[in-house]
């Protein structure tokens, strides 16, 4: 269905509705969460009518749902939620994507802007010679044979049994950093030797580590909790299960346009290809997509282990990197919700969108209980990113999910058109904002304007009671892969 | 020519053309390893044989693809020509030419995560074969 037919009805503010529409074989309608200021980005691609196609899927529960930073993905939009009975619905691997547990972790320093700023350019070129980053690049974990599935079984906190990182690290960690039900033997041997040498490493595209410091409190208390307060220094990191999370994706999704049909199942896109959670297949999936899971957790660790050496050895061994928290926004979880009055058991694929569990919920560390559970929102490089804290609302709404990000409106060919990258690298130094990239045009095709307004983004799950905000961040330095 | 490249929001993708579906899906492995180095600078030093199949011609061309991907980046192979047949219209072989990848003589211009069914398109039109294809980077 082309853009400009899609029936979008307001309903008030923050949300808008596509209602269902049969013909086009939707089981359930459509709710976007956005804005005025944002929803003529967002009718400007295909990713409407991509969350029209995920209404279509098996044993939905609810509205196909769409974050305010929703933009067009492959199958799934990416800012796409959608929640699936754990008995007759169906996993969709594209509706994880292929950088399976892509997230976001934030670390805090016991350093202020002060203390860094007269040494900024001396942390970033010490982070970017310890991080492994760029395409195809080897980190310096080398895992012994057979470690691999172990990796996989545990996660982050077999990087912590083995000498990266703290002992507290897999406490402030979305599951604790290792996901229950990961089979190992349902991740093929290619994706293994694709992602295993990758442990510890950045990746490229669009992920990042950026050292950031506090530029706004807004909820004080909730800041108190988190350890952080203005012009503290803190360090975001954007990776994912790399290679091994790629080749998991793409080995499930040939494997589900293969049994779709045995199943009966027939989809407006092939890319949504998905198979029933009871059937082999889909347990297979599952199994293996907790495996991805658990790897890029462990990969989140190791740069967090390695990152910690680099402020070391620029400042002394007194300086203290730890971790507030960890959240992935490219998963599938059991989690269980009332819908229109009865309790569901649901798979909730987050695809580019982040879990949102409000104060009191039982998978939120001891800590944060009282705040609920820290969410990251990166915006583009040389912007702003937020902490916020998950609220009822999202509980209510969205399935426990908010945005993950400021959401993409420019190619990267668009982006790139006119500019030169030594001019756009000068200007980001000019803001205070020192970049390090192992590819000339990475620089370039994540600047700004390829981007929503990440505040703009902010505002709609804050008015809308999904989220509320904590602080704002500005950036420091970039590291991009 | 053998293909142009397409532009999409986050991603990128291309569109390739041949006169025999065996000329359409070497170009559309020209294609995608265009997008990660330059396929200029590589040379035909070695050769390896692939292979990939599926349930039909869509699904060949996405598996074939991401055979390439594979080995691009796993096995560290930039490949330099493919020379593709088919022994049966859903089983493709292919006599790959290259050499071992040295990042300072290959730099990588975009990281590709994997080769997508999004908007994918495969047809005849006269006598030219084309298809799109999107990638996920």
């Amino acid at each position: 269905m082309l853009t400009s037919e899609i029936v979008l009805e307001p309903l008030d503010q923050y949300r808008y509705r596509i209602p269902r529409n049969e013909a086009a074989g939707m089981r359930t309608h459509v709710l976007v969460f956005s804005s005025p200021a944002l929803i003529g980005q967002t009718q400007k691609d295909l990713s409407l009518a991509q969350a029209m196609n995920v209404a279509t899927l098996p044993g939905i529960v609810g509205p196909s749902l769409a974050m305010p930073d929703i933009h067009q993905g492959y199958g799934f939009p990416i800012g796409g939620v959608a929640a699936t009975d754990m008995v007759e619905g169906i996993v969709s691997p594209g509706g994880v994507g292929f950088d399976i547990n892509c997230g976001v972790r934030l670390v805090r320093s016991t350093l202020h802007r002060a203390d860094v700023q007269p040494r900024m350019k001396q942390l970033i070129d010490q982070v970017f010679r310890d991080v492994p980053c760029g395409a195809g690049t080897e980190g310096r974990v080398k895992l012994k044979r057979g470690a691999i599935d172990e990796v996989l079984t545990r996660g982050a906190r077999w990087m912590v049994e083995n000498g990266y990182g703290d002992p507290g690290d897999t406490e402030r960690a979305e599951a604790n950093g290792t996901l229950k039900g990961a089979l190992p033997n349902k991740v093929s041997d290619r994706a293994k030797e694709r992602g295993g040498p990758q442990l510890a490493t950045l990746g490229s595209g669009n992920h990042f580590l950026e050292i950031q410091y506090v530029d706004k409190v807004h909820d004080h208390p909730a800041a108190q909790t988190l350890g952080i307060e203005k012009d503290q220094v803190v360090v975001l990191i954007h990776s994912g299960s790399r290679g091994l999370g790629h080749q998991v994706c793409t080995d499930y999704v040939a494997l589900m346009n293969q049994v779709m049909p045995k199943y009966g199942i027939n989809l407006p896109d092939r890319q949504l290809a998905c198979a029933p959670i009871q059937s082999d297949e889909g347990r297979s999936y599952l199994g293996a997509m907790a495996a991805a899971a658990n790897f890029a957790w462990a990969n989140r660790q190791g740069i967090t282990h390695y990152l910690r050496d680099a402020f070391r050895r620029v400042f002394d061994d007194e300086v203290r990197l730890d971790l507030i928290y960890d959240v992935c926004h490219n998963i599938a979880k059991h989690e269980t919700y009332v819908v229109d009055g009865r309790k569901r058991d649901v798979l909730v694929h987050r695809k580019g969108a982040t879990r949102a569990f409000p104060p009191g919920h039982p998978e939120i560390p001891a800590i944060y209980s009282e705040i609920g559970q820290p969410v990251f929102v990166p915006g583009s490089m040389g912007t702003a990113s937020w902490i916020l804290v998950g609220q009822q609302g999202a509980l209510n709404d969205s399935f426990g999910s908010v945005c993950h990000g400021a959401g993409r409106v420019l190619s990267r060919t668009a982006v790139r058109k006119g500019k030169n990258v030594q001019e756009e690298r000068r200007k980001l130094e000019q803001n205070g904002i020192l970049v390090r990239s192992e590819s000339r045009d990475g620089i370039l095709e994540e600047l700004p304007e390829a981007y929503k307004d990440v505040d703009e983004v902010i505002e709609v799950v804050h008015n809308t009671g999904l989220a509320k905000k904590v602080a704002r961040l500005r950036p420091m330095g970039v590291i991009k892969g | 020519m053998q293909f142009e490249l397409l532009e999409h929001p986050a991603d990128i993708g291309f569109r390739a053309f041949g006169t025999s579906v065996e000329e359409l899906f070497a170009n559309c492995a020209h294609a995608l390893i265009s997008i990660i180095f330059d396929p200029s600078d590589v040379a035909p030093v070695q050769q390896i044989n692939l292979h990939a199949e599926g349930s039909d011609r869509e699904s060949l061309l996405v598996n074939w693809l991401n055979e390439v991907l594979y080995y691009v980046d796993t096995r560290r192979l930039a490949f330099h020509s493919f020379a593709v047949s088919f022994t049966d219209p859903c089983l493709l072989n292919c006599s790959a030419s290259g050499e071992t990848r040295d990042p300072l003589k290959h730099p990588v211009r975009l990281s590709v995560k994997a080769v997508t069914y999004h908007q994918l398109k495969l047809s005849k039109q006269a006598e030219t074969w084309f298809a799109e294809v999107y990638v996920d980077v």
